[in-house]
């Protein structure tokens, strides 16, 4: 790492100094980077002999917006050790406020966070739709910001009510779920669905649901821009105008490898289409060249992380976490392990959901220049597509088999161990546990911010963003935007951190070598 | 008159788990004799939106920095907070003075007509999360006006 002259401080994931990133700049240009997540956390290790079911309220405590995906992938792992498939109706309510908490997040990160830096007026006061970003994407005022705090909020009410507890319900258990809404509650999710659909329709497509699905190709999405104005002036027009006049579709590139571990188990009778038992398939591909996906060649890599070094990265049923801050300095720079698959880097989110979907559009766009911050920021945006039409099946056979079970009775949780691997809305989330005694003997948790914000392995190879980042121009060191943009295009999230109330608070920040 | 305390931190972070300490000792004091939600606000951010839509009085209840000595238990009106905005761009970790902030705009309910802050900073004692306990129930019940 060459010598370190200027420090800037960027709020590059807004999450309070716990991720912090250097890059190397030559030339006006970032030739090498190094993220670091700075606080040690260590949920694992508080696992290790508490009750075998003690995952079901623990982890959705780890994160405040990712609550119920800790909770799925918890309540997937004991599924799995116990043997025992939940009844049709318990994956439908899982699989809602799942999807639930998945939308939201991904509407709030384009608009809040992603395009927040559009609204950045020294970078695009030029720009000629910079006034136009302020205007809706201003913090704490913006229209289209404010708008979606507030539609976000209304979704959130379904968690509430299927929950039957908000925040923090862990309403789902092995054997199913506790909690078995009335006919009336499942009207009013219905409603509160059906106001969602109509704004994210209008406000963030532009357009019915149904014209979006007729977009297969790069050329069906600039017909879809230039046939409407609703088009050009909904949030995903919008995107799309001021990201072609910035590139951001030749910004960010990547690993050009992804990974999704597949998600929202199908009910055995719904009228839902998903493949292999899933609504979104699980896979890894090189660009577009997708592979069955194999959990078995999952690793951690503790080279560069400060935890205690093992011969051999270690699947996550053998991995430890334990904290090891001495020696090394300089080699060691993160608190967030290196996973790897097959002992490569790989990226994961919503991108990764489309390639290895098989999404024409995006699996187009791979191909031509391949990932990008527009192709990621852009899959992230329309992910709610893909989500919508199964919710609103899922919603209707709620309430006409009502009357079936929501819970099969589970005893006592044997030994044995189990992984829940589902897909967050930043991408793959794992929980690996053994259960012995009706204890728990091991746990480990890979989040996607550790795939996307790994550090280097003991190759040297870089992590997904740390690897995206190479290669772009700074225009200004002093306002780094570009590398903002392909930093969050990445959803960066590690929320579950330290986020009291203070003055003068610490923000995370990039580190600009020159 | 509604009225609600929402204890906010994490559990998991010695550094921010005040408030949690104090929503534990909460319970322990149940019932309060007086009709007073409870709420364990954790991490959730911009999700406890929904509990500032009901009017009455909201007394949150975290852990501080900076804000008064080691142990001390300090009381911020909604401005106080909002003050503390420093920031110019928020993720996922929006917290208080965000959601202060943004309220106004945002809200379909009743805006409640006060809003306070029980903090303690820096490291805390039994003694001192008894303390911000008795507070934030005699602030939610009477504001903070009667206690000066």
């Amino acid at each position: 790492m060459t010598k370190i002259s200027k420090r800037i401080n960027l709020p590059i994931n807004r999450a309070e100094g716990d991720l912090e990133i250097q890059v190397e700049i030559k030339d006006d240009t970032i030739v090498d980077a190094w993220s670091a997540g700075t606080m040690y956390r260590g949920f694992e290790a508080m696992m290790i002999g508490r009750g075998a079911r003690d995952g079901l309220v623990v982890t959705p405590r780890v994160c405040g917006i990712c609550s119920l995906t800790h909770l799925t992938a918890a309540v997937e792992a004991l599924d799995e050790i116990t043997g025992i498939a939940p009844p049709d109706n318990a994956r439908r309510l899982r699989n809602l406020a799942l999807m639930v908490e998945s939308i939201q997040s991904d509407i709030r990160q384009a608009v809040l966070m992603f395009m927040a830096d559009f609204a950045n007026h020294d970078a695009y006061q030029h720009h000629p739709l910079g006034d136009d970003a302020r205007r809706r994407y201003n913090p704490l005022e913006g229209e289209s910001a404010i708008q979606v705090i507030r539609e976000t909020k209304r979704l959130l009410q379904i968690v509430a009510i299927i929950g039957g507890q908000w925040p923090h319900t862990s309403f789902m258990v092995p054997g199913g779920v506790t909690s078995i809404p009335e006919i009336a509650k499942i009207q009013q999710c219905k409603l509160i669905f059906e106001r969602f659909c109509q704004w994210y329709e209008r406000s963030i497509l532009g357009c019915s649901v149904e014209r979006w699905n007729r977009i297969k190709s790069i050329n069906d999405l600039e017909a879809w821009l230039d046939e409407s104005s609703s088009h050009r002036e909904s949030e995903v027009g919008f995107f799309m105008c001021f990201s072609r006049q910035v590139g951001l579709d030749a910004l960010g590139k990547g690993p050009c490898r992804f990974l999704s571990y597949g998600n929202y188990t199908l009910p055995d009778e719904t009228t839902v289409k998903g493949v292999g038992g899933r609504l979104f398939r699980a896979g890894f591909s090189t660009g577009v060249e997708v592979e069955p996906f194999d959990s078995s060649i999952i690793t951690e890599d503790t080279s560069h992380a400060w935890f205690e070094k093992t011969d051999k990265a270690l699947h996550p049923f053998a991995g430890e976490t334990k904290p090891y801050a001495s020696g090394h300095s300089g080699r060691q720079y993160s608190w967030i392990k290196a996973p790897r698959y097959g002992g490569q880097t790989v990226e994961t989110g919503p991108l990764a959901e489309m390639i290895i979907n098989g999404h024409p559009l995006f699996q187009e766009m791979v191909k031509d220049k391949g990932p990008s911050v527009f192709a990621r920021e852009l899959a992230r945006l329309v992910r709610p597509v893909s989500l919508l039409g199964a919710m609103r099946i899922w919603l209707e056979e709620l309430l006409e088999k009502r009357n079936e079970t929501f819970y099969f009775p589970v005893g006592t949780i044997p030994d044995g161990e189990g992984a829940g691997l589902i897909q967050a809305a930043r991408g793959a989330l794992g929980h690996w546990v053994k259960v012995k005694n009706n204890k728990i003997a091991h746990y480990q948790i890979i989040t996607p911010t550790a795939w996307n914000g790994s550090p280097r392995d003991s190759f040297g190879v870089r992590g997904a963003w740390e690897e995206a980042l190479v290669g772009t121009t700074i225009k200004d060191i002093h306002n780094p935007v570009e590398a903002g943009h392909v930093v969050r295009s990445f959803d960066p999230c590690l929320v579950c951190a330290v986020h009291c109330i203070q003055k003068g608070r610490k923000k995370g920040f990039l580190t600009v070598g020159v | 008159m509604k009225r609600c305390i929402i204890c906010i931190g994490n559990r998991f972070i010695a550094d921010d788990s005040a408030g949690l300490a104090v929503y534990d000792k909460l319970c322990e004091m149940q019932p309060f004799g007086a009709e007073i939600d409870l709420v364990e606000g954790g991490v959730s951010g911009l999700n406890l939106l929904s509990f500032l839509e009901n009017g009455g009085r909201v007394v949150f209840v975290d852990a501080v920095r900076r804000m008064a000595d080691p142990g001390e238990v300090v009381v911020l009106s909604a401005k106080d907070i909002v003050s503390t905005l420093s920031q110019d761009h928020f993720g996922h970790e929006a917290g208080v003075p965000y959601l202060l902030s943004v309220l106004p705009k945002v809200c379909e309910g009743e805006l409640p007509e006060e809003i306070l802050l029980v903090g303690i900073e820096g490291g805390y004692t039994l003694q001192t999360i008894e303390t911000a306990a008795d507070l934030s129930l005699t602030l939610a019940l009477k504001g903070m006006k009667d206690l000066a």
